[in-house]
């Protein structure tokens, strides 16, 4: 059906229903902002814990260098798919994982393969790891957005995730991270936005939960005082 | 306008709801259900501060988006095709499948991955891409399931919650060619290898969406899974079908709904993933789709739209009423015939699928009010179930004359104060001394068995109530 047609047939519809508008409130655009009392840190923690990841606190980026290199050395990747993000830099996380052995695929790697062989590597990979460009306390979730450098697969496909954050990119409630995606600009909304809670889970069989089922059955959170 | 909404074969609910009460492997798995969804829904909702005037919020914005909803569809499909995506518009199931199958021959398209999407059964897509040659894979882990069974889903968040264990692992050991335990976790692993593959060598994704943000040619798919986001990613195109009453004004709403969601489907506070999508990917971008194609169905919503049960369109597919609902606890998901199942499902499949051949829906509600006091946005589903029940009575080929002229004579004797004591003193002296001793009359006769087939009927009391005050009462 063409566009106006249907269109027209809205309205005409809108028109009749108009009748039977429901009475309701009007109650301000902040109504359900709860915010955190406390510290974000502790409760970013807490919740993250919660949804079922594991949290690592750490007070400065030589304390959480030392994290990374642990969960590498538990969980053994081979390659590890990685955003290319400023955090991570500081964090020398191209230094820690050449130390480890471990292969970097980065969008600079990768950019430059056929598609074919770019897919491979990445469904290959053992292990993401992504910073965020946004974080919720109040109920432990990463904004990730879609841009170069910052892969939607890097946070999806391997088995283990770990992300990376720093205070100064948590929020307290949800409320506001559509704010600042408001204040970004809308026009500049990414391609993609993911709000990642938990690791992937489904309760599909017997309503019993299981992790793992498409996305990371592990995810690791190290916060960054 | 189409009915082809729900069309299903022949159903007859009366029977299938009977099936459903003595099997007894249903019963088992619909157990836990109003324990586990149900309980945490509650919970959720107590937890959070200003829980009911967010879910009002909620209903305030539902009712005002759809007062101009042709203005947001408008808005919705400009910036959609401004951020480099295609908006179709298809005005049924037909020209629904007719969109998807022309894209998918387009596009080379030989295999498609699909996430949950209601809308996708609705319109009956995967038939109609079949026929077309195209291989259809549900990634969903209870859709992937019941399509191995070729089942069709039974709860709207749950899909297969009406198997239980051993069934699921019998279908999920056919499509692995050996034996797979009866154990979730190793089950589920099974599913992601076998599902992996799929992704990975699909050229179309398939879902629906949660919500669709106008001003910024946004959809919004929410997943525990991660399937939708993977079915977002890996293929080369990705197709969304949304129901038009999907669409909100602005980005600013939708953590009002992000935030009720979850928490009434399954109790969390956010689901594990909401993915925010706007146009395919962008210059340099390594992964995500190259195309994005928006197909926005009426199929039925704008003669509901313009309909006294316009409130239906609120619904945000959460399955809360069903996990409220004491009849849906009883008979799943199946025994309803349509699409959609429970409390909202006995409003939507006659407004969809014709009021006459679906006329026992509306009446397979007690009426308690537990469906509206767990929907997120309160839709008032008694009362519109009650208007159908009127809308059924007008309908002149539904009613035997006998029972028209037991009604007519029932409101007659009500209508009257000295008709009501006459009645009354009547049934006291003939039934009411009759049953002194038993109080209970256990079977009734001809087309009244129906109710003392399944309890009791109170007989009345041998000495009315104005009699003992008028004796009694003011002693």
């Amino acid at each position: 059906m063409n566009r106006d047609t249907f269109l027209q047939q809205v309205r005409h519809a809108v028109l009749r229903g108009n009748a039977f508008q429901v009475a309701t409130r009007d109650l301000p655009p902040s109504t359900g902002y709860v915010g955190v009392a406390g510290d974000y840190m502790d409760r970013m923690a807490r919740e993250v814990a919660e949804v079922g990841g594991i949290p690592h606190r750490c007070e400065h980026l030589t304390a959480a260098r030392e994290v990374l290199a642990e969960l590498l050395r538990k969980h053994k990747p081979k390659s590890a798919l990685s955003w290319e993000h400023p955090l991570l830099d500081e964090l020398g996380l191209a230094d820690v994982l050449n130390q480890a052995g471990i292969t970097l695929l980065s969008y600079s790697s990768l950019a430059s393969l056929p598609v074919q062989e770019r897919r491979a590597r990445i469904l290959a990979a053992d292990i993401g790891i992504t910073s965020a460009d946004y974080a919720i306390a109040e109920t432990g979730t990463l904004a990730v957005c879609a841009r170069p450098g910052q892969e939607r697969v890097a946070s999806l496909l391997p088995p283990v995730y770990i992300s990376v954050i720093r205070r100064d990119q948590v929020s307290p409630d949800l409320f506001d991270l559509f704010e600042r995606l408001d204040a970004a600009g809308l026009d500049r909304l990414p391609s993609n936005v993911t709000l990642i809670t938990g690791p992937s889970k489904t309760g599909d069989i017997e309503l019993y939960l299981t992790t793992g089922v498409h996305g990371p059955g592990t995810w690791h959170v190290i916060l960054i005082d | 306008m189409t009915t082809a909404y729900a069309k299903h074969e022949h159903h007859e609910f009366l029977a299938a709801a009977n099936e459903a009460l003595h099997n007894a492997n249903l019963q088992l798995a619909l157990s836990q259900l109003g324990d586990t969804l149900g309980q945490r829904n509650k919970a959720a909702f107590a937890a959070l501060e200003c829980s009911a005037e967010l879910r009002e919020r909620a209903r305030a914005i539902k009712n005002a988006t759809l007062a101009s909803l042709d203005e947001h569809l408008a808005t919705l499909a400009d910036a959609v095709e401004r951020r480099g995506g295609q908006v179709h518009f298809a005005a049924d199931a037909e020209d629904a499948c007719r969109i998807v199958t022309q894209i998918a021959r387009e596009e080379n398209v030989r295999r498609v991955v699909k996430s949950k999407s209601m809308t996708t059964e609705e319109i009956h897509l995967n038939p109609a891409l079949e026929k077309a040659g195209i291989e259809v894979v549900e990634t969903d882990l209870g859709e992937y399931i019941i399509q191995l069974a070729q089942q069709r889903p039974s709860h709207l968040v749950a899909p297969a919650i009406h198997m239980r264990i051993k069934e699921i692992a019998e279908t999920l050991s056919r499509a692995a060619g050996h034996p797979l335990p009866e154990e979730p976790t190793e089950l589920t692993a099974f599913a992601r290898r076998a599902l992996r593959e799929k992704f990975a060598t699909a050229d179309m994704g398939i879902t629906g969406a949660n919500f669709a943000v106008a001003e910024t040619g946004t959809i919004v798919v929410v997943s525990n899974e991660g399937n939708a986001r993977l079915t977002t990613t890996l293929p080369r195109v990705h197709v969304a079908i949304v129901g038009m009453e999907k669409v909100i004004p602005k980005l600013a709403h939708l953590p009002v709904f992000l935030k009720i969601l979850a928490r009434a489907a399954t109790g969390q506070k956010l689901s594990v993933y909401t993915s925010i999508i706007s146009g395919p990917r962008r210059g340099g971008e390594l992964d995500g789709p190259e195309k994005f194609h928006l197909v926005l169905l009426d199929n039925g919503r704008s003669r509901i739209l313009g309909s006294p049960l316009r409130e239906s369109l609120f619904c945000i597919r959460c399955g809360a009423c069903l996990n409220a609902c004491p009849v849906y606890r009883n008979i799943g998901g199946h025994a309803y015939g349509g699409v959609y199942a429970g409390p909202i499902g006995a409003v939507l499949t006659p407004l969809y699928d014709g009021l006459v051949a679906n006329e026992h829906l509306p009446h397979a509600s007690s009426l308690c009010g537990a469906c509206q006091a767990a929907c997120p946005v309160k839709i008032q589903i008694p009362q519109m179930l009650i208007q159908l029940r009127e809308a059924l009575h007008e309908t002149p080929e539904r009613h035997g004359r006998l029972e028209r002229l037991a009604y007519r004579f029932w409101a007659a004797s009500l209508r009257s104060g000295r008709r009501y004591r006459i009645g009354s003193w009547l049934a006291s002296r003939t039934l009411g001394l009759a049953f002194r001793q038993q109080r209970w009359l256990k079977t009734l006769p001809g087309k009244l068995a129906g109710w003392t087939d399944e309890r009791d009927f109170p007989a009345p009391a041998p000495r009315r109530f104005r009699d003992w005050w008028k004796k009694e009462g003011q002693a």
